[in-house]
């Protein structure tokens, strides 16, 4: 009984613990601490997503999958022409089409930009949010 | 103080644990403001030196941050980043000890009153604690400031458990003989057949 009694006294003073004149400094410097690992690990995050961005960028310019691209553009392009041509119906549309209009290549390489900042806005709003 | 920080301050600590797991450090801050002297209380009491203390409460909490989602409610958060600190300890403490040391070894007995008279001999936990060997005062400091069982002990200070049953046990007769010098082992004895 007075074992237990001693042990119970024991429990009551460890959890007793006074409050020490610094706690408000430690807690500062924890959350100073806690900012500074958030800092690094968004430069970090930031940092990895640019390097695989550019190391992606380079593997496809070096595959030259640009060019290939570039290529199907203008056979899909001359093909399209080609069939709009032959319907008569579509004449005054195919006319359009035939001067520069907004559905050859150069549209698809601007909405594959704006794809392209789309995607760039929402990773550095991830980040941000992250 | 801003309404949001009054909030944090009157709120409770479930409370803020489940602002903390969505990712809020104010919340978080907020809980290491009211445990942070308890936490480095109780690694004082283990035997680190405050500067030590400091650095190790202050991983207990950047881990516990860290973990925060696997804290259940179970226990009080106090509670919890106690038995963090003490396991960062031990794991400082036998990197920087021979681990034999933890090994039992024959102890030279020490007469507990020494030097105390009446009302003196009564003396706060802080004080007799430090009459304990390292590792008595490492294994009574986890079992009953770390809430870690004998069996947890024993783990965390990869020692035999038996070693540990029994460093627990010296050293809370020394603390008994500290703290409450009437009561010795005889007495007790007497109490329990009595």
């Amino acid at each position: 009984m007075a074992d237990r009694t001693f042990e119970m006294e024991l429990d009551r003073q460890f959890g007793d613990h006074p409050i020490l004149p610094d706690a408000e400094l430690f807690a500062q410097r924890f959350a100073e601490r806690l900012d500074r690992g958030w800092t690094f690990r968004r430069l970090l995050i930031g940092g990895l997503g640019l390097a695989g961005g550019l190391i992606g960028a380079g593997q496809v310019l070096g595959s030259g999958l640009l060019s290939r691209l570039h290529t199907i553009s203008a056979q899909s392009d001359a093909l399209m022409k080609a069939g709009a041509a032959q319907l008569p119906v579509a004449r005054s549309v195919t006319a359009l089409l035939a001067d520069g209009s907004p559905l050859d290549g150069q549209v698809l390489w601007m909405s594959a930009g704006l794809a392209a900042l789309a995607i760039g806005l929402f990773v550095s709003r991830a980040i941000r949010e992250i | 103080m801003s309404p949001a920080q009054s909030a944090r301050a009157s709120a409770h600590d479930l409370d803020l644990v489940a602002q903390a797991v969505t990712g809020s450090r104010e919340a978080f801050g907020e809980l290491v403001r009211r445990h942070g002297s308890a936490v480095r209380g109780l690694l004082r009491r283990m035997g680190a030196d405050p500067a030590l203390a400091d650095d190790l409460a202050q991983d207990a909490f950047l881990a516990a941050f860290e973990q925060i989602a696997d804290f259940r409610g179970e226990g009080t958060f106090q509670a919890w980043v106690k038995r963090i600190a003490a396991r960062l300890y031990v794991k400082r403490w036998r990197r920087d000890v021979r681990l034999d040391v933890v090994a039992e070894t024959p102890e030279a007995e020490q007469d507990p009153a020494e030097g105390q008279t009446g009302a003196a001999a009564r003396i706060d936990l802080d004080e007799a604690l430090k009459t304990l060997s390292p590792v008595e005062r490492v294994c009574v400091s986890l079992c009953y400031g770390g809430g870690l069982s004998h069996a947890e002990a024993a783990q965390a200070l990869n020692a035999p458990l038996g070693t540990v049953k029994s460093h627990v046990k010296r050293g809370l007769d020394k603390l008994r003989a500290r703290m409450a010098p009437g009561v010795t082992p005889e007495t007790r004895e007497s109490a329990a057949h009595g």
